[in-house]
């Protein structure tokens, strides 16, 4: 690549990386307050089933050291946060940081591979119709793929399990539990991506989106330039018609698909951020509520950075500005 | 016309079937029309006449949705002669009842994988073409000069990116676009409208084809671009000699660059002949449309005859309803009472009124 073709991309990254830092801030305020309103706090919770009086909270709340007000609470937490230091998980005493990131990575799979399993249906069924219309072969299969797409995913994911695991047996039960070794844990991956891919109504939204997008490049000028030429529409109308759009539909659907994980990880017990934080919420485990917020941000800005990258490497025009 | 021709169009019928009104538009209703090798063709009419439609469909670029095409484009040169709707037709079926046309049924990958065999080595390489609105007909995303290398690797022998490359610039070079170095590597967008045709036109030519199919060129420029385009075309015609069909709605461009010219009207020829005859004054039996569109010029001399500019009463022809006259009458000023009968109820033909002069008016019939 060129220097030019370099400069702009490093632009677009810094802004990017700048409007990154402010929202996570934000984010992590706006998660903060949210907390300290609702009812119940860790200590309440950890001091379940002994008798739970008022001294008896202050007094666990001193043993902690967490300061009593909620601003001096919120700048203690971003000042440690700052520094790296994301605390300890109330109920398990682990690094909260340490902890966040080894769960987000099982969460991380899920989401890219259930992206993957959208693109993989859709983008050939968008492309067939953009060109070819509707007819025998894309209308059965997009309707299908409707159908699909509009069934709830705990639903979809319980049907599964009873199929696959229960009455036909080919996947483990759940994960970790398999005595396989390594082999059959990343097979007992493949259900809850599929399910994640296939429902949570990705699919027919992306196809909709991208035979739209397709079928007005198809009819853009220089579409026909090429074809006078006789040169590979293909070729001319990648781009534009598919790689604009793919990106913009991965980095749009990330905040989507992070919350279908939350359920989908609930149905198969999938050890992910989603579920971490389910439990975190049962048990007002507010450092982990806090990481995982702060990870579900940055793993969204990905997404838009990812997508602001490819548009400027992309669009001529867009990187001169 | 007295070479054997290099594009021979014959009774091509361009039609797109409209459902709700269960019936054909007939853009291109019969058109014969043919090119001599190193003749300029100029195409003129209203929009909505057919020139575009019967030039889309020389390049077998009528595609999507409900596109019919019939009749016969013969194309011939020195090493290759072909129909280029040869057995297209066998694609389509048409349900008919009533006079109604129930059904049009197009095997849509059957009819493109036939068009683009058909087309094989003929688009860009054989026949090239250039259209309105440069800035939007070049890929906003991919470098002018790239996009003309990418045609002479396509379809000349040329292979190596750098002697492609050499190529497209002595073509920048001669499209008069100044510095072709520096824009060579440019966008689209970092050019003026002018300078996009340029490319276009060195685009179309780099590969030399036989046959410059050039629809509206200078449609949406500049006043003072068009005519510069209009140069170039004309000094690029004296120095090549390359074979054009022109197309444009405005007379005024195609009398500065054709040698014959068809005027169409509603999807058919009313008049087909020598340029000369047909912009001169002293031929008088031309088609009473010809001469609407040649008073409705706006040039100076006939401002000052009339003291203001002659417009063409009425609206273009809709070719969904075409009325079983004459496609003119309802607009025409020149029907007598010895003709007013044929003229509502019967088309008249296109006739060779003098050698190699044809017109269809019943004015001149015997």
């Amino acid at each position: 690549m060129k220097l030019s073709a370099i400069r702009p991309i490093a632009l677009v990254l810094s802004r990017e990386l700048t409007i990154t830092a402010l929202l996570l801030l934000g984010v992590s305020f706006v998660v903060f307050i949210i907390l300290y309103l609702s009812p119940g706090d860790p200590f309440s919770v950890l001091l379940e089933g002994q008798v739970s009086t008022e001294e008896a909270r202050e007094g666990l709340r001193e043993a902690m050291g967490v300061p009593k007000s909620w601003y001096s609470q919120y700048l203690s937490w971003l000042t440690n946060m700052l520094q790296g230091n994301f605390g300890t998980s109330v109920r398990t005493g682990l690094p909260v940081l340490q902890e966040v990131l080894r769960m987000g990575l099982n969460t991380v799979v899920l989401t890219i591979g259930s992206l993957f399993i959208t693109l993989l249906l859709a983008v050939p069924l968008a492309l067939y119709s953009a060109v070819r219309g509707t007819d025998r072969i894309s209308w059965p299969l997009t309707m299908f793929s409707y159908v699909i797409s509009a069934l709830p995913v705990f639903w979809l994911g319980y049907i599964v399990i009873y199929f696959f695991t229960h009455k036909l047996g080919i996947f483990p039960m759940a994960f970790g539990y398999s005595s396989g070794g390594s082999g059959s844990a990343w097979l007992y991956a493949l259900l809850p991506i599929f399910v994640l891919g296939i429902g949570n109504g990705t699919v027919s939204e992306v196809i909709r989106f991208l035979r739209s997008e397709m079928s007005r490049v198809m009819a853009e000028d220089y579409i026909r330039t090429a074809r006078a030429k006789g040169a590979s529409v293909w070729k001319h109308s990648f781009k534009e018609g598919l790689l604009i759009p793919v990106t913009e539909i991965i980095a749009s659907k990330i905040p989507f698909i992070l919350g279908g994980a939350v359920i989908v990880e609930q149905v198969f017990n999938w050890p992910g951020m989603g579920k971490m934080a389910w439990q975190a919420a049962q048990d007002r485990d507010y450092p982990v509520i806090m990481g995982v917020a702060i990870l579900a941000a940055v793993l969204v800005r990905l997404g838009s950075l990812f997508q602001s990258v490819v548009y400027v490497a992309v669009n001529p025009r867009a990187s001169k500005e | 016309m007295t070479a054997a021709p290099l594009l021979k169009i014959e009774d091509l019928r361009t039609y797109f079937y409209s459902r709700s009104k269960q019936a054909f538009i007939r853009s291109v209703d019969g058109v014969s029309l043919e090119i001599a090798k190193g003749e300029t063709l100029g195409v003129v009419g209203e929009s909505g006449s057919g020139k575009s439609i019967t030039a889309l469909s020389v390049m077998g670029l009528i595609s999507g949705g409900p596109g019919v095409i019939s009749g016969k484009i013969g194309f011939k040169t020195d090493s290759l002669q072909r129909n280029l709707l040869h057995q297209l037709e066998d694609y389509v079926t048409i349900t008919k009842k009533d006079n109604r046309i129930m059904q049009v049924n197009k095997e849509e990958a059957g009819w493109d994988r036939h068009t683009d065999h058909l087309m094989d080595r003929i688009r860009g390489k054989e026949i090239a073409m250039i259209f309105q609105n440069p800035k939007s007909s070049l890929n906003p995303f991919t470098p002018v000069g790239k996009q003309i290398t990418e045609a002479i690797q396509l379809h000349t022998a040329v292979r190596s990116e750098q002697e492609a490359k050499e190529r497209a610039l002595s073509w920048l070079d001669r499209v008069r676009i100044d510095s072709p170095r520096l824009r060579f590597d440019n966008y689209p967008y970092g050019l003026s409208g002018g300078m996009c045709q340029r490319a276009m036109i060195a685009m179309a030519l780099a590969c030399e084809p036989s046959l410059l199919i050039a629809d509206e060129p200078t449609t949406g420029l500049d006043a003072t671009i068009q005519s510069k385009i209009v140069d170039l075309l004309a000094e690029l015609k004296t120095e090549l000699g390359i074979t054009t069909m022109l197309i444009s709605h405005d007379i005024s461009i195609i009398s500065r660059l054709a040698d014959a010219i068809a005027v169409m009207y509603g999807g058919t020829v009313f008049e087909y002949g020598p340029a000369k005859e047909i912009l001169s004054s002293w031929f008088t039996s031309k088609h009473p449309y010809t001469t609407a569109l040649l008073t409705s010029v706006p040039s100076a001399q006939n401002i000052r005859e009339k003291g203001y500019l002659q417009a063409i009463e009425g609206d273009v022809l809709d070719t969904i309803n075409i009325p079983a006259g004459c496609r003119f009458y309802s607009r025409c000023n020149r029907v007598t009472e010895k003709i007013r009968e044929r003229c509502e109820r019967c088309e008249p033909e296109l006739r060779e009124i003098v050698p190699g002069h044809k017109v269809r008016c019943w004015l001149y019939y015997e």
